[in-house]
């Protein structure tokens, strides 16, 4: 079997104390996962339990107190703040929590963002984008500024940014939090739809164990902190999948039941 | 501009806005002639000869702007305060994106700019006039300095005001450390660039006629100077009004830049800053 596109080892992060008698809280401590290539794996977890810092250490946003993070066999910098290479040069995307759209760019300008940046702006990556648009909905508001658009459309902009140059893996952090469930649901499934047109790799953390399932071949489990992995549950509910008939799946109710109990 | 008629044409509330611009500017207007009604009744008790008449300042301003005199006057200042504005404003801009990247400079030059800042302007047009001489350099360079400290602080904040997460974002999108000063940090300082540049831009004018009061043969300051020695209160109260109309036109263009670069703000914050 071949090595896994993405290596967790014994990772390990810890906070300072508010005041210099405290104990400096761990986070995470000895967690340990491995991504294989062209998964859709999903973290689930209690809030708190460092679901985002441990996305921010695989992007290298962030550095490590201990452990390692190997992408496709090569070890991330992630004891040197200086030597991080955020992104690891384009092939990690990363869809944080907030939408973090430039508010001076109109959505067609924040979803050429990247591709402005790295200088592959051609015919073909246009037309791309514009497939991409239309493709969620958001046709018509190319040359709407973010404050004119609705959080959800606003989150589908953040989502195609990251899909519009085409990262091997993409790092999701609770993207669809923060949503009323009628929009989330469409957006999951927007998501997955967008997934097998080119199964790339996926690394979905969320705290809603529907989500986790719905959309994920596999799904960790996370304790509280120190975070460590304390439950593994492949999910084998064929793909193509409908959203919003999961919940009738014969396996979705056990799966969720033995999930539930294990997070606290 | 598809994308700005696109707008108008979502925009319901066009015409109840337009009502309301209107009405506001019928009370402008009110407010106004009831400011010229208390001068011309101080003009009436106090005589002409201390407090020049509305009509005869207005009669003044029209023949000396048709006549050339006071057209010629004005330009000057206009120009030494344009010039001025234009050269303290633009080095203040830039200053604070080069020191970005070193923070022990500018926490080294931080007390110089806070001196700088602080110190009154109108102590250092004589010194000004001695080093530049009486002509259009020693207006200008007052100008600049005045200027500069001003825009300097407004831009340094936006420069601070940065949000990490957006760099962050920019980074694992691929964007280079001259990307993300293009793309995030230059366009999220600007609206702090324009608070500066609005209050820089009264200043800008003020100062080139202090400037010439105190020493120069041309200008709106040498027109008070003079009208003061020939206790000539219309002549004083002309310059004046030629000093405010040019600080309308300064506010005005500031303004206007301001709304096309800053399109992409909501409309609330846009009526807060610009204000006039």
């Amino acid at each position: 079997m071949a090595a896994p596109l993405l290596e967790i080892h014994n990772l390990a992060k810890r906070f300072a104390g508010r005041t210099r008698n405290d104990q400096p809280l761990w986070v995470i401590k000895d967690l340990s996962f491995s991504v294989a290539d062209g998964e859709f794996l999903t973290i689930i977890g209690p809030s708190g339990a460092g679901k985002t810092t441990l996305l921010n250490m695989i992007a290298q946003i962030d550095v490590a107190n201990g452990g390692e993070v190997k992408f496709q066999s090569e070890l991330s910098p992630l004891n040197d703040p200086k030597a991080l290479n955020p992104g690891l040069s384009c092939r990690i995307g990363y869809v944080t929590q907030e939408d973090n759209l430039l508010p001076w760019r109109t959505t067609l300008q924040n979803v050429l963002f990247p591709l402005e940046v790295q200088d592959r702006l051609d015919a073909a990556a246009r037309e791309r984008v514009n497939m991409l648009i239309r493709a969620v909905g958001l046709g018509g508001f190319e040359h709407h500024y973010p404050h004119e658009l609705s959080g959800g459309m606003r989150k589908r902009a953040s989502l195609i940014r990251t899909l519009a140059y085409d990262p091997p893996v993409i790092l999701m952090d609770e993207p669809f939090g923060a949503l009323d469930a009628q929009t989330r649901t469409q957006l999951q499934d927007d998501l997955l739809r967008l997934w097998n047109l080119g199964r790339k790799t996926i690394v979905f953390v969320t705290h809603d164990i529907g989500e986790a399932i719905a959309l994920g071949d596999r799904t960790l489990v996370l304790s509280r902190a120190p975070a460590k992995i304390i439950g593994e549950h492949p999910i084998t509910i064929p793909r193509p999948r409908d959203i919003r008939a999961i919940m009738m799946h014969p396996e979705f109710s056990g799966l969720y039941q033995r999930i539930r109990a294990q997070v606290q | 501009m598809a994308v700005l008629d696109d707008r108008q044409d979502v925009d319901v509330s066009g015409f109840a806005r337009l009502k309301a611009r209107a009405w506001a500017y019928r009370d402008q207007i009110l407010t106004f002639f009831i400011l010229v009604g208390i001068w011309q009744v101080l003009s009436m008790t106090l005589g002409v000869y201390w407090v020049g008449s509305p009509w005869g300042v207005l009669t003044r301003f029209v023949t000396g702007m048709l006549g050339g005199d006071l057209l010629i006057n004005a330009s000057y200042t206009f120009v030494e305060a344009i010039a001025g504005f234009l050269l303290g404003a633009i080095p203040a801009v830039f200053l604070p994106f080069l020191l970005r990247r070193m923070p022990m400079v500018t926490a080294i030059i931080d007390p110089v700019m806070v001196g700088g800042y602080g110190a009154p302007k109108l102590a250092l047009a004589p010194l000004f006039v001695l080093w530049f001489g009486i002509g259009i350099e020693s207006k200008i360079a007052l100008v600049a300095i005045t200027v500069f400290f001003i825009v300097y602080f407004s831009a340094l904040a936006g420069v601070r005001a940065l949000d990490t997460k957006l760099v962050q974002m920019a980074q694992v999108a691929g964007a280079s450390e001259q990307n993300v000063a293009r793309h995030i940090i230059f366009p999220g300082a600007v609206p702090y660039i324009f608070t500066g540049l609005r209050i820089a831009m009264p200043y800008s004018i003020g100062g080139a006629v202090i400037a010439e009061l105190i020493s120069a043969n041309r200008g709106l300051g040498y027109l008070v100077q003079l009208g003061a020695m020939n206790f000539d209160t219309t002549g004083i109260f002309t310059a004046l009004a030629a000093t405010c109309c040019i600080v309308f036109i300064g506010n005005w263009s500031v303004n206007a830049a301001e709304r096309r670069l800053l399109r992409w703000r909501p409309p609330a914050d846009i009526k807060l800053q610009a204000g006039t």
